[in-house]
């Protein structure tokens, strides 16, 4: 009679922590959404299980791997014989494009905090921003840290741009703050937004493009201390604009998770078109000789041609679905499109045939 | 399932707290204090019934003692003399664990909720999107903040919540927990005196500290509830005739 009821009690006190351990939760592990980087013929993305890996795109094999044992969120950069990788476990890498062999890591023991956002390569220097809230300027070729701003926010999961000797900073609680790029210290401007900033900046002819959580995308002239416009004007978008914007001949390019691209005119903010791509678009538009190629969440992928009149350029010239979810940030090169889907396979769509070219797991052999 | 859950429980908590935050000056831990006040709030009736029941138990131990006189050799007449007892006075010996249970699902929404709030990875943030209302005072308020009092809400392993919270849960428990005449139910309510605290203790370290707040906070108003309910400290004070004569019992 004791020992059935004892074991009542006992699973009665830890049916929290089991329901609380097997229930769908808000908790998710991080695995990472690195995208894909091409340069001479070697495609570069991140992996789930946290290693870069480089494929041929001639014989689709993989050159090499690198495993870092921790989450990659940020793109491979590659700069001259160099490929930089920052990892959630908060290290800098570079390794040679040629091997996969390191060359350099920062900090070379400990962790300078998570890196989310992409690093940016500029004057023979890799910027980085830190989830210790501060952007790391280091040396390209040893790695050696040059100088490290002050802490401008909580954490900072966005990529800084550069533009001119400025480097350009969003932050999740609504600041643009400018840098110099030589020595890293706050220049005099900075922005403050009454909603915290999504997306990280794109500058533009002085301007500053950049999604918020208000979900709205946001205009700011370099040196004012308002917006110079905000899209939508009236209501809201129907979600948050996460994927940074591209800009180009004066129209802001935006993709929304509400699953709409929208033409912006740069100057006024006034919209030109929208499509509805019916799935939420997480990475930025890409442009390719005047193609603007876009994915959405369910891994279609849409060909838009800047060259017709705008009304036609709001339909799509071709829709491939590659049938893989796509969160990644993705490049293009001589008509192909290099995009990491979810399934931790590579897709290379040819988007002027508009198919599928071909496929290779990145599965580590 | 999961998007049921997140429509009927998950997502309702997560825009709730968030908006709640706008309004108790962008603090996350006032808005999971607000909801837990809440929550006792509503789950009221079933915890006055359970204090009810306690006063009830506190007011049989003459009775009890009576039968463990009578009935100490024959322990299978003394359980089914106990059992009668608590039926005539409409009580649950094991009453205590249904608020507890009642409350399971807003454990389970707020640790989702704070997961994804404060975006403790960049996928949480970006799941976030798709579960956010289009209020505009919820979106305004994203990123929250994370900081209260000394806490991070969002990171884990704090020490002195774990002991508050572990704490508080024994105070309330053994305030509620009516002293066992049977031997073997006395010693069926120490490894409860003393398991459930650790084992909430140990959960506040393992989960994150918004949690463990809004526990703690929940064990402090059941404690207040308790004391203006009963008309005092309960049984915090009490010492049981096993634990002062423990060879008597064997």
């Amino acid at each position: 009679m004791k020992q059935p009821k004892t074991l009542l009690l006992v699973v009665i006190a830890l049916l929290p922590l089991i329901l609380v351990s097997c229930l769908p939760t808000g908790a998710s592990v991080s695995t990472g959404w690195a995208g894909t980087a091409f340069r001479d013929g070697t495609i570069y993305v991140g992996t789930k299980d946290g290693s870069v890996v480089a494929v041929n795109s001639s014989s689709h094999s993989q050159q090499w791997d690198y495993a870092f044992n921790a989450a990659i969120y940020t793109t491979p950069v590659v700069d001259g014989d160099l490929v930089y990788v920052g990892t959630y476990s908060g290290q800098l890498y570079a390794l040679t494009t040629a091997r996969g062999v390191e060359r350099w890591v920062y900090p070379r023991t400990g962790s300078m905090g998570a890196v989310v956002g992409d690093p940016v390569i500029g004057n023979e220097t890799v910027y980085v921003a830190s989830s210790d809230g501060s952007v790391y300027a280091l040396d390209t070729t040893y790695g050696d840290l040059k100088w490290k701003s002050e802490s401008l926010a909580d954490k900072l999961w966005t990529s800084p741009v550069i533009a001119g000797d400025t480097l350009y900073v969003s932050t999740f609680d609504g600041h643009i703050y400018a840098l110099s790029v030589e020595i890293g210290e706050l220049l005099d401007w900075s922005f403050k937004s009454d909603a915290g900033f999504a997306s990280s900046p794109v500058v533009y002819e002085d301007t500053v493009f950049l999604g918020s959580f208000d979900r709205h995308l946001y205009a700011v002239t370099v040196g004012s201390n308002v917006s110079a416009w905000r899209f939508p004007r009236e209501k809201p978008a129907g979600n948050w604009f996460w994927a940074s914007p591209l800009v180009s001949n004066g129209t802001v390019y935006a993709g929304c998770l509400d699953g709409k691209l929208y033409a912006i005119e740069a100057k006024t903010g006034e919209e030109l078109w929208e499509f509805d791509a019916g799935n939420a678009i997480v990475a930025s538009p890409v442009l390719m000789n005047n193609l603007l190629v876009v994915t959405d969440e369910s891994g279609t992928v849409h060909v838009f041609d800047l060259n017709t009149e705008l009304e036609e350029q709001a339909v799509p010239l071709k829709s491939v679905s590659i049938g893989a979810q796509v969160k990644s940030s993705f490049c293009g090169q001589d008509g192909l499109v290099y995009i990491r889907g979810g399934d931790e396979s590579i897709y290379v769509v040819d988007i002027d045939r508009g198919e599928l070219s071909w496929t290779a797991s990145l599965s580590i052999k | 399932m999961v998007e049921a859950w997140n429509l009927i429980i998950g997502n309702p908590v997560l825009n709730v707290l968030i908006a709640s935050s706008h309004f108790l000056f962008g603090q996350f831990g006032l808005a999971i204090i607000a909801l837990t006040v809440v929550v006792r709030l509503v789950t009221w009736p079933l915890t006055k019934r359970q204090l009810k029941s306690t006063k009830a138990l506190q007011d049989m131990q003459p009775k009890m003692q009576e039968l463990q006189k009578k009935y100490g050799k024959n322990q299978q007449k003394l359980q089914q003399e106990m059992m009668k007892l608590y039926k005539e006075a409409g009580v649950n010996p094991l009453g205590c664990l249904w608020p507890m249970l009642i409350q399971l699902p807003i454990w389970i929404a707020l640790y989702q909720a704070i997961m994804s709030a404060l975006a403790t990875s960049p996928e949480n943030l970006l799941n976030l999107a798709q579960r956010l209302y289009s209020w505009s005072i919820v979106n305004q308020a994203i990123p929250l903040n994370s900081h209260f009092l000394w806490l991070n809400l969002g990171g884990q392993g704090d020490l002195v919540l774990a002991i508050i919270v572990g704490g508080t849960m024994w105070v309330q428990q053994k305030m509620t927990q009516a002293p066992a005449v049977d031997p073997r139910q006395e010693s069926t309510s120490r490894i409860m005196l003393l398991m459930m605290p650790l084992l909430f203790g140990f959960m506040t370290l393992m989960f994150p500290n918004g949690l463990g707040l809004y526990w703690a906070v929940s064990n402090i108003i059941g404690i207040v509830a308790q004391y203006f309910i009963t008309g005092g400290w309960g049984y915090l004070k009490f010492r049981s005739p096993f634990q002062t004569t423990p060879a008597k019992g064997r």
